[in-house]
């Protein structure tokens, strides 16, 4: 049985609609195991609301509460952001 | 560069149907002031019942950017939701929300170079269509090769437009089937595996940018694959669609 | 209002007695998996079940003693806060009422917690009086592990979220504790009837 998940890329449109920044090139250095992954590249789980982990160890990255009128989220480690409008049309 | 246009909800009217296969619909939409896209980029598209009930879902975009439309290609899912409704009711004149273009890890644009390596398995061939249509539309020569695993020649999607796209220099394309290969095929039938990877090419020095697209576990699978064959996995750019595909 | 999508409908259900639905509540004809993470997969004889923290003793069951237990088989609807609800599930299981029966403790909280990181809190009356299970059987079989197996906390008067797959132990405690969910914006509580979504309703 494979498990459920699909990944960053599914959840960027729900943030970068909040936010105005493009969260799939983002990289992430872990809090738990160090590594540095792009958003893109973490696991996303859909439950109540929706999970990032982090596709080297698994713990947790992000975790988004979608509510009607607001979005609450927890950012875990810490996040390069490219200045320059990478991934702009 | 310059900032992208805020992301946010428009209504999308389908200009036209096109049937890619008995269960595949392009939708080509309208959307006002769409801000154009990268080949590689998706949108979340949310369907209004009139009691209000709402259901979404994300679609790779399968146009070029140069297209004067957006077009969507969706599979039909068994048992799905949405799929269903796409595929097999929607007519010209509908309309629905879309949100997007959203994307940046898994794009690609001509002046990124290449070679490039597409890898996709079922619909996630959809949006390396868009990057070969982008790549076909700027005239571009980067050596490319596109993998497609498909279950059977039913869904071996866009065959005849790739197949007129191929002979254009530096393109070379490659099925496998792994249910019901078309009769008379003497091509690969089966999963990909390591030494369908090493076959196709190319090596892991030859710095390709990777996108691998489709199920969740098809994905994993090949981008594990790359990795082990040497390939940097940073150059590795993958879109997981979830368990089905859709 | 957005422009509505001609001859859409979903797959949700329309014969359902309105009443046996909470507010903002759609019936769906399957049963959706939800999850917070990967799907554990703890061989049954690494399997314990745990009730500790504000009690005089902890105690602990392994897979065959909790198997041993005296079990109901129930009949209950189930609302998950992603606004599905499924009627008439039917699950086998011990009550909460069972397992805390020698347990002495003046805390008023539990958090649930699960394999993985999982955790969820509930007022410790909310999973006695025969509301609350442990269960290890949906539909005359084994709960599957994408649905929670080999057991989960069921308590079907809260939001699922509340019921909390996986389930390894109840921790009582004297100060509630948001869990996973609760942290980031779900209600507390999460009374379906009151629609107690978020931590604003």
């Amino acid at each position: 049985m494979t498990d459920l998940h699909t990944d960053g890329n599914g959840v960027a449109g729900l943030l970068e609609e909040i936010l105005a920044v493009e969260v799939t090139t983002m990289v992430r250095k872990c809090q738990s195991c160090g590594d540095r992954q792009p958003i893109a590249a973490h696991r996303a789980y859909r439950g109540a609301g929706v999970v990032l982990r982090c596709p080297s160890c698994g713990d947790v990255a992000v975790r988004i509460g979608v509510h009607a009128e607001a979005v609450t989220v927890e950012w875990r480690g810490t996040y390069a952001i490219a200045q320059t409008g990478s991934g702009s049309p | 560069m310059t900032r992208r246009a805020p992301v946010v909800w428009r209504t999308a009217t389908v200009r036209g149907v096109v049937a890619e296969s008995h269960h595949a619909r392009t939708l080509v939409l309208d959307v006002p002031e769409w801000p154009g896209h990268r080949a590689g980029q998706h949108v979340d598209l949310r369907l209004t019942a009139e009691d209000g009930y709402q259901a979404q879902r994300s679609y790779s975009i399968a146009s070029a950017p140069e297209l004067d439309a957006l077009e969507i290609t969706v599979e039909l899912i068994d048992d799905g939701e949405v799929s269903p409704y796409l595929v097999e009711e929607v007519r010209p004149g509908d309309q629905f929300e879309v949100r997007g273009p959203i994307g940046g890890h898994f794009t690609w644009s001509v002046p990124d170079g290449g070679p490039l390596l597409l890898i996709g398995g079922g619909s996630g061939l959809v949006p390396l269509m868009s990057m070969l249509r982008h790549r076909a539309a700027r005239r571009s020569e980067v050596e490319t090769r596109l993998l497609v695993s498909a279950r059977g020649a039913e869904d071996a999607l866009h065959s005849d437009e790739l197949a007129s796209l191929e002979p254009s220099a530096g393109l070379h394309v490659a099925w496998t089937f792994t249910r019901t290969p078309p009769p008379g095929w003497t091509g690969w039938a089966r999963r990909v595996d390591a030494a369908m990877l090493a076959e196709l090419g190319p090596g892991p020095d030859a710095g390709a940018r990777s996108f691998v697209c489709g199920p969740t576990p098809f994905v994993e699978r090949v981008a594990e694959l790359l990795v082990e064959a040497g390939h940097d996995p940073r150059a590795i750019h993958a879109e997981r669609f979830g368990p089905t595909g859709g | 209002m957005p422009p509505f999508s001609r001859g859409f409908h979903g797959r949700r259900r329309a014969d359902v007695d309105p009443s046996r639905l909470p507010p903002g509540q759609y019936l769906t004809p399957d049963f959706p998996v939800l999850s917070a993470g990967p799907t554990p997969h703890t061989p049954l004889d690494e399997w314990s079940l745990t009730i500790d923290g504000a009690v005089d003793a902890a105690v602990s069951w392994s897979w065959e003693a909790f198997l041993a237990l005296p079990t109901e088989t129930f009949t209950v609807d189930i609302h998950c806060v992603t606004k599905w609800s499924k009627l008439d599930t039917t699950w086998t299981g011990v009550s909460v009422d069972t397992l805390l029966k020698d347990v002495e403790t003046a805390a008023d909280y539990v958090t649930a917690w699960s394999d993985g990181d999982y955790t969820t809190n509930v007022p410790l009356e909310d999973l006695t009086g025969g509301r609350a299970w442990v269960v290890h059987t949906y539909d005359a079989a084994p709960l599957e592990p994408e649905h929670g197996g080999p057991a989960r906390l069921l308590v079907p008067h809260l939001y699922f979220w509340k019921s909390a797959k996986w389930l390894r132990g109840l921790t009582l405690t004297v100060q509630d504790e948001p869990g996973f969910w609760e942290s980031v914006g779900y209600h507390n509580y999460g009374d379906p009837w009151r629609e107690q979504r978020y931590w604003s309703d």
